[in-house]
């Protein structure tokens, strides 16, 4: 079996060819000094001036402005779609970890239990609660309301959230995650995604949709994927790290793209560095040429 | 994620272990920092830090893995004791794999300084430890052995684990492996148990790599020394 | 050496006696192809096993392999006081403990390095026997002792923690049975002593040599436990595998005898109990 082993001198020195973005600025600088405007997230105001506090992009809406961090948290929103993975059950209710501040929560009374969605739901579903999601169990959902502490309440009332099945989880920023119309996706090569918009992407090789809604997403297959599908979602996952390495925004194209781009490489070359630049260079040049 | 360990060695003058008078010491101290896991914090790290010295000391536990007679100086009363320091800065995987190349690669560029024994007149001895920075001795290193982990996810067994196939697997095996293809170390670890028919297959494959990645290590080592780099800081 | 602050130390310039014993290369074989205790090189020392010599356990083991001895004791499944997580798998505790006067030098009292690693080789081994999921959010506890080391005290360990659990009636999939080996260039000695264990090298031995222990269920043909050391070749380990595993159906011929005994034991105890309190 062939070894690689590389100094930290033969690394590759990424070199910057893009422009650089208008407005950064780090703590403490001084974003403006006029008081007409109002002050956003990652800002504050000391002596009339409006003064970042954290190292980001200055985003500007009307009289809003804030600072955008690039490594951030995740700041639910209403009706955003995120992956999840169940910390503990309580008291009729799953705490679930969504790479928010802290953790979130979904109810008993806000899933699809197995049986129909008009159920309503007993002091035997109660006990039961760990049958259908135990500890540890990945997940997808929808945020149904945010609290005021900044905690989330998700619901899985549709059925395509719910449990997810066998597949791979890659943890990328939030700030990476393209806001679509919609999150899942079904792309041709043969995998599904869902691009949560905490920074959770589930791979998953393309499952029949029946089978997925009569169960109501609770059944899992742990049938064994064949090994060309878990290539695919292997090298899905790579892509998606390289992508992210390099920052780009992270959408069903350009995760088309960069699967594409990488077809000429073995999957696991994927993971070297000069290969992923490679990738994303090519996904940025396709980006350019087609205007998006 | 990255597995990053940084190995320093440290040598001393000391007395002999009384089993083994005219042999060097050689210790293996891990420190896994809160810097790689907040879990590590306080006594949090402290089982995973023996088990990985432990595996060290029964992989170089053969006195061919490192020419210990050579690191004796006075016989019974002063010996090279040699402190290997291991500090774990993030681990994704394979640590253990990973620490046995950074001593590995430590040892190559380890450089003990030239000791002189007078013998005075009463019959005493005095040891004269050389000062100057080019009068040092290299360590004969070609024994030296590299740990190839192997770990069962499902049926099948993976080399480089990732931190996710480490989660799904119960059962390791490591393989301690010389250049010349000798096993100095065999260990099971986890909770789950093996075939026997697996462990003969295991062991041929930890050989062929283990084989395979102390001639990398050591070409790389040496091209490492040789190249004029302009270093920007101490990791790039 | 670790200072033991509860003893006075000698004078400055202090040697230990052992400095002075002549070291001295035995052949491990003599002429007629036996071995110190003249045993053949595939031999297994007589072995003693007996349960239930702690009334206070849940169950308990001792065993003898000549001046080998290890003494187990097990006890719970008890709840997990602090539990970090929610975890249906019950958890072991293991302790592997060498008595201050059963090695050539003395061991402390505080477990060292060397103890805290077999301690763990020992949970390691043990977990893959015993039915962890039959006791959920509890832990077991099993504590061994050697009493004295005349070489292979891991594997004795093993095959008596083994023997302990069965006897406290914990759910396991099979027996685990344990055993060593002396690997010395085309020398394979089975369940070896002390001197052999533990033989001085040769500054610069150039052969195979090495030790091998081997925790085994021998019904269900799973390794729980391999640890080696030393210089082998695969094909080497792969033979003294074969013939470790040999060696443990042999001792587990001998282990089931005692189990059953044991178990007979205890119903002709009940027995009478039973009568007498209808008498």
């Amino acid at each position: 079996m062939a070894v690689e082993i590389r100094l930290t001198c033969e690394k590759p020195r990424e070199e910057f060819q893009f422009e650089r973005p208008k407005h950064l600025v780090t703590p403490g600088d001084i974003i403006t000094s006029d008081t007409g405007f109002m002050r956003g997230h990652g800002t504050y105001v000391e002596e009339e001036n409006l003064v970042a506090s954290v190292a980001g992009i200055v985003e500007r809406v009307n009289k809003l402005v804030s600072v955008r961090p690039l490594k951030t948290r995740y700041n639910g929103e209403i009706g955003d779609v995120v992956v999840g993975r169940i910390t503990e059950v309580q008291q009729r209710r799953w705490k679930v970890e969504t790479n928010s501040r802290l953790d979130s929560v979904l109810l008993l009374s806000s899933v699809n239990l197995p049986g129909g969605e008009l159920r309503r739901k007993t002091a035997e579903d109660e006990l039961a609660m760990r049958k259908y999601l135990a500890e540890g169990d990945p997940i997808s959902a929808e945020v149904q309301s945010v609290f005021s502490d900044g905690s989330l309440s998700l619901h899985t009332r549709s059925l395509k959230y719910g449990k997810l099945s066998q597949g791979t989880l890659v943890l990328v920023s939030p700030s990476l995650i393209k806001r679509r119309k919609t999150h899942f996706h079904n792309l041709p090569c043969g995998a599904r995604i869902i691009l949560g918009n905490n920074g959770y992407i589930w791979i998953s090789p393309t499952v029949d949709e029946d089978v997925n809604e009569s169960t109501g997403g609770f059944i899992q297959n742990l049938e064994l994927v064949p090994l060309t599908d878990r290539e695919t979602v292997a090298r899905l996952r790579n892509c998606i790290l390289a992508l992210a390495r390099h920052r780009l925004l992270l959408y069903d194209t350009t995760i088309l793209y960069s699967y594409e781009a990488s077809l000429r490489h073995q999957c696991k070359d994927i993971m070297k560095p000069e290969v992923m630049l490679e990738i994303s260079q090519l996904v940025r040049q396709r980006l350019e040429i087609e205007g998006l | 994620a990255n597995t990053d360990v940084l190995v320093g060695v440290k040598a001393e003058l000391d007395a002999p272990e009384s089993s083994q008078p005219n042999r060097g010491r050689l210790e293996f101290f891990v420190d896994c920092t809160a810097n790689a896991d907040p879990e590590f914090e306080g006594r949090g790290g402290e089982d995973l830090a023996l088990g990985i010295s432990s595996a060290l000391s029964q992989a170089f536990s053969s006195s061919n893995c490192l020419d210990l007679c050579s690191l004796c100086v006075l016989p019974g009363q002063q010996v090279w004791l040699l402190y290997v320091d291991v500090l774990i800065l993030e681990c994704g995987g394979s640590l253990l794999d990973a620490v046995s190349l950074a001593v590995k690669a430590a040892l190559m560029n380890t450089k003990i300084p030239a000791v002189t024994v007078n013998t005075t007149e009463e019959g005493s001895s005095e040891i004269e430890v050389s000062d100057d920075p080019y009068d040092v001795n290299n360590l004969e290193v070609s024994k030296v052995p590299c740990i190839v982990t192997l770990t069962r996810v499902g049926h099948q067994f993976v080399v480089d684990a990732t931190k996710e196939e480490q989660a799904c697997s119960i059962g390791h095996l490591s393989v301690a492996v010389t250049e010349s293809g000798s096993l100095t170390a065999v260990r099971k670890t986890g909770s789950g148990s093996l075939h026997p028919e697996s462990i003969l297959d295991i062991l041929q494959t930890a050989q062929e790599i283990g084989i395979n990645l102390n001639q990398q290590l050591v070409e790389k080592v040496k091209l490492e020394s040789s190249v004029k780099k302009d270093r920007r800081g101490f990791l790039t | 050496m670790p200072l033991d602050g509860k003893r006075i130390c000698g004078p400055e310039g202090t040697k230990s006696p052992l400095l002075f014993i002549p070291k001295k290369q035995t052949n491990l074989l003599d002429d007629n192809r036996k071995r110190t205790d003249g045993r053949h090189a595939e031999d297994l020392r007589p072995l003693f096993l007996r349960l239930g010599i702690n009334s206070q356990a849940r169950g308990s083991a001792y065993i003898e392999m000549n001046r080998t001895k290890v003494v187990a004791t097990v006890y719970g499944p008890r709840e997990i006081q602090r539990r970090r997580e929610f975890d249906m798998k019950g958890q072991l505790l293991c302790e592997f403990k060498f008595a201050p006067f059963s090695c050539k030098v003395r061991r402390q009292y505080q477990p060292d390095n060397e103890e805290k690693a077999l301690s763990s080789v020992l949970r390691e081994t043990l977990e893959p026997v015993v039915c962890l999921h039959k006791f959920p959010k509890s832990r077991v506890d099993i504590f061994v002792l050697v009493l004295e080391n005349d070489g292979s005290a891991l594997a004795a360990a093993i095959t008596c923690a083994g023997a302990a659990l069965v006897d406290a009636g914990i759910d396991m999939y099979d027996v685990v049975i344990g055993c060593g080996l002396r690997q010395d260039e085309a020398t394979t000695l089975v369940d070896p002593v002390y001197e052999e264990e533990y033989r001085p090298e040769d500054n610069h031995q150039s052969g195979e040599h090495g030790n091998m222990v081997l925790g085994f269920m021998p019904l269900l043909q799973q390794v729980a436990a391999l640890q080696c050391d030393g210089e082998l070749q695969p094909k080497t380990v792969s033979a003294a595998l074969g013939m470790l595993m040999e060696s443990c159906y042999g001792i587990y011929s001998i282990v089931q005898e005692c189990l059953t005994e044991s178990l007979k034991n205890k119903l002709k105890k009940r027995e009478k109990d039973v009568t007498k309190v209808i008498s």
